[in-house]
Order: C-alpha cells, then structure tokens, then sequence
C-alpha cells in the first residue's frame, strides 16, 4: 500500500499539542521543510523532542508553533547557539524538559521495549536531576535494585504522538535506509505512534529487498511518505548534499535577534507557498547542485 | 617566563592530552583539542586506541575539520556507522570507555563541569548548550580529562550549573551515588591539575614552560592543593608538533 503523499498532507495529519520527535542533530538531517510547512500552517502548541537540538527545532520555537522541549541540549558547534531555543529558554517561554543524549536515549528506547521505566546511571549528582525533581511532573526517580539493593535512577520512557525523520532513501511503504550515523533516529521511530518519512530518494520495495539489513525504519510503523529533495536544507544530508555554509550562518547571524528572525521568517518561510518555491528562492538546481555531496567523501 | 623550543600553548595541551592515553583502550572525544590529543595518541604511542564519537562513530580519520559533531567531515573513513544507544549505551553505559575528554564554561574545585548556563539557574541567566553526551561522558567513563581556559571566572569556586559532575561536594561523595571513574586530570593553557585522593580536590601537577606559579594561582578563584615541588609540564616533542602541524591540523582549525 502507497503512503506517499505531499507535504502538506502530512503535516496536516499532526494536531496542534501533539509530540513531535525530530530526526536532526545540530546541521545534520533536520527536516526543515517540515518545520517551515509546520510554521506555515500555524500548528501550534507541540512539543518537540530530540537528543541534541537541530535547526528544525530552533525555528518552529522562534516560529511560536513549540511549547515544550524534551531535549539533551545541544548546538550547532563552531555555527552557534540554537538562538531562538537560547531566547525562549532565557525568557522563560519555553517549557522544558532537559536531560542528556544518554538518558533521553534510554527513554526512547523504553518505550520502543514497552517498558515501564528504565535504570540509568547518568544524570545523578548534577543540577540536571535537581531541576527534573522540581517539576510537577517528575520522570526521574530513585528505586533500590531488587537483586544487588543498590540504588538507581530510573527514568520515564517516552512514547511520542509522532517522529519525523528525514533520509536518504525509502520505499512506498515506508521502509527507509539512513546512511550514516543514525544518532537517536531508530529509538524515535520505534517509540512513537507513528512516523513521517521525509525521503530525498523514493526507490522500489526491490531495491529495498535488495539490502534490507540497512533498513532502519520499517514499513509498518510508518503512516506517510513524502518524497521531497533536498527537503534538509541548509543542514547536511550524508551522501546526497552537504550543508550550506553560507545559508546556516546567514541564519544564525539573523537569528540572534527577535527582529532577524522574523526578517529571516518572511523572507524564507513565508513569503512561498511550498518547499518548490522555497528552492527555487535560494537559486534553483543551479544553487544545490554545488552542495551535492562527493560520492567519496560523503559531503 | 622561557618558552622552550618552538611550540604552542595548544600544542603542548594537546601533547599533555596524548600522554593521559594508552594503546587498546577506548577514548571518547568531542570536537576541539581532545581530537587532536586523541590523534596524536593514535599515530605515535597508541595505534591500536579506539575513538568514539557520541552520535553513533567509531575510529574516523577526517581529512577536513568540521563544525562540530554533526558535520560529516568528522566521519570520514569511520570503521562503523552506529548509534547513540550503540556508542553511549553499549559502549559508555556498559563501562567500556576508559577516557572521556570534556570541556565547558567552568569547572570547580572538585572537577564539577558547567556547560549550561552561567547566572542565576531560578533567575536571570545566560542560556549556553547544556549537556548532550557530557554528563553521561561525566557519569559513566572510567575516567575523564577536562580541557579548560585558564581564566578566573572559568576555574571557579563554584560553578553556575553542575552539569556534569566531578567528584561533587568532595571525599565519597561521588562514589556513593554510583557513578563511575572521575575527573583524573584537568589541562589548561597555564598548568596540569590532579585530584587529591582524599579530598578529591584540585592539586596543581605542573605548570606550563611559558608561565609562573604566580600566574597560574592568580588566574583561578581558589588555592588548588599544591605539591612539595612544582615542576614544569613535559614539552611536545619536535615529531609531535610536526604530526600536529602537517597531519592532523595542518589548516591550523582545531587550534585556530
């Protein structure tokens, strides 16, 4: 059965409230045209959840479609804070929910075993804990291991509404390789409800046949499949496109204000009507081909 | 105030990082002067040490230097492409990591990292990265190596935020709550730091060719435990500084 589909479609498939696991690490294959068309349709009230924060993230809270972040932290390295997620947090309009990469991996990984918590040895002693045990809603506590008796911290698994991934390649059905290192993607989508593929390539179930011991997503989880290239840009895609240097700076200079932000907002969110619009803006096939990746090199 | 034979204040950290690495054991870095300690490692004493990255890499050789962990430059020529569950569950969780490196905005004097805010946690604050794989790099590594500025306000009585915890309040502290290994050694551009195995806190090893103890001491808000004798720190051989130079950063990015 085909689950391909627009964009607009599926983004349309998630409420407003709903929790949105995200695929993207720092610059690294975040679905930002998912993010802009989430901003376009003005969803809002979602809470997001990754292991380190991508730029997918950033803009949706700048956007105000992003109530609550369940997250490890994060950067974009030596391309700057996350601004928009930096102001939000320092203004306090942005509940959060901040781990680590380790236990926010535990948590998926939880809920993609079904299991009612899960022990970790992270996160004990820090400022981390402290502020997690302050909350209303604790998803840390302490338990004594029934065979040594020691103590352990447990931790809430997390069964998100939805995870939207983006990758290089998948079927109809939804089967989807990722290349490359594939940070917290498998226990998102194992975790979740359901997925949303995002695919800069749409083969043939065959080809997938061919080698399905790269098949990270499989089918059965998967409700849409949208087949939009360079569909992460500026942030990389492994083996298909690099990411646009110029692009991402050009973001994070106009991002470390309120008013850049809505300049940027406009300008690239906006004023097009669709991810089409959005590549023909930056400079059209001739702009992305010089972002293609090498097939040797990766990037 | 001699600085002797021709290197520079990074490349004599890097080198004193190298030296804190054994052949075969596991070493898990991020981005920065612990990649070049690492490499460094690799290509004189311990060819056969295993780099791990946390997003999911396994032993990389990059030929460009990236932004940060995310940028694929980072995963040139990996032996394995894997995951967070893989690399900080099954690799760190599990008790394989023999060295972590970390880095941050401040350290106290029991090797307690901040890397999230600097402020006020209940009140006005300036917001930075948080954790990502620190704290778990700080919780679970048998042990780890923390590379930080040598400024005042950066090696401070106490820190804003513990992010990633050293030895806490000092003595037992940490071991009682069940978290593995500790800070082993702290590396700044002016002096190599232990810890007191008593008290766990911060004790000067030896300071930097270039400098003075006065200039260390009067650089950080605390008296670190001092030595009877205060040595000068190892200096990098001429065919470290040359790998440095011309292999492993020869664009001059991780120092620049």
């Amino acid at each position: 059965m085909t689950k391909v589909t627009d964009l607009t479609t599926a983004v349309a498939s998630i409420p407003p409230g709903s929790h949105v696991a995200l695929s993207g690490f720092a610059t690294s294959r975040c679905p930002m045209a998912f993010s802009h068309e989430v901003i376009r349709q003005g969803i809002q009230n979602l809470t997001v959840s990754q292991c380190v924060a991508g730029m997918e993230a950033d803009i949706m809270v700048g956007a105000g479609a992003v109530d609550r972040i369940v997250y490890g932290g994060g950067s974009r390295g030596r391309s700057g804070q996350h601004y928009c997620i930096q102001r939000a947090i320092e203004a306090g309009t942005l509940m959060r929910e901040e781990l680590s990469s380790l236990s926010m991996t535990f948590r998926y990984l939880a809920g993609s075993l079904g299991l009612p918590f899960i022990p970790i040895r992270s996160l004990r002693g820090s400022d981390i804990l402290k502020e997690l045990q302050r909350s209303d809603a604790p998803v840390a506590e302490v338990l004594e291991d029934p065979f040594s008796g020691d103590e352990w911290l447990v931790l809430k698994p997390l069964n998100p509404d939805v995870a939207v991934v983006q990758v290089q390649v998948a079927d109809e059905e939804g089967n989807a390789w990722i290349f490359g290192p594939y940070w917290d993607n498998e226990g998102q989508v194992k975790s979740s409800e359901r997925t949303v593929v995002i695919t800069e390539k749409l083969v043939s179930s065959e080809e997938i046949r061919r080698d399905p011991g790269r098949t990270i997503i499989q089918g059965f989880r998967v409700s849409h499949v949208v087949h939009l290239p360079y569909s992460a840009h500026p942030t990389s895609v492994y083996h298909c496109y690099d990411f646009d240097e110029a692009h991402v700076h050009l973001y994070a200079d106009l991002t470390k204000t309120e008013e850049g932000f809505k300049e940027y907002l406009d300008k690239f969110v906006y004023s097009v009507s669709d991810h089409w619009e959005y590549l023909d803006l930056l400079g059209g096939l001739e702009y992305l081909t010089n972002l293609d990746a090498d097939p040797v090199l990766g990037y | 105030m001699k600085m002797d034979g021709d290197y520079t204040s990074f490349e004599l950290m890097a080198a004193a990082g190298a030296r804190e690495l054994r052949d075969g054991e596991i070493v898990a870095v991020g981005l920065g002067l612990p990649v070049v300690a690492a490499f460094l490692a690799k290509r004189t004493h311990a060819p056969n040490m295993t780099i791990v990255l946390e997003l999911g890499i396994v032993d990389p050789e990059p030929i460009e230097i990236g932004t940060g962990l995310s940028d694929p430059r980072f995963w040139y020529r990996a032996k394995c492409h894997t995951s967070f569950a893989d690399m900080l569950g099954m690799v760190l969780h599990r008790g394989l990591v023999d060295v972590g490196f970390l880095g941050g905005l401040e350290v106290d004097q029991f090797g307690n990292l901040n890397t999230t805010l600097l402020g006020d946690p209940r009140g006005k604050f300036r917001r930075f990265t948080g954790s990502g794989g620190g704290n778990d790099i700080a919780s679970c590594a048998k042990s780890t190596v923390i590379v930080i500025r040598h400024e005042k306000r950066k090696i401070n009585d106490a820190v804003s935020f513990i992010t990633s915890p050293g030895y806490l309040g000092g003595g037992d502290q940490r071991k009682n709550l069940g978290l593995r290994g500790g800070p082993r050694r702290l590396i700044t551009d002016k002096a190599i730091f232990g810890f007191d195995s008593e008290s766990k806190k911060i004790k000067l090893e030896s300071i930097h060719p270039n400098t003075s103890l006065e200039d260390v001491l009067t650089n950080m808000s605390f008296e670190p435990v001092m030595p009877a004798e205060v040595p000068f720190t190892e200096i990098p051989t001429a065919e470290q500084v040359r790998l440095i130079r011309e292999e492993i950063d020869p664009e001059n990015k991780y120092s620049g």
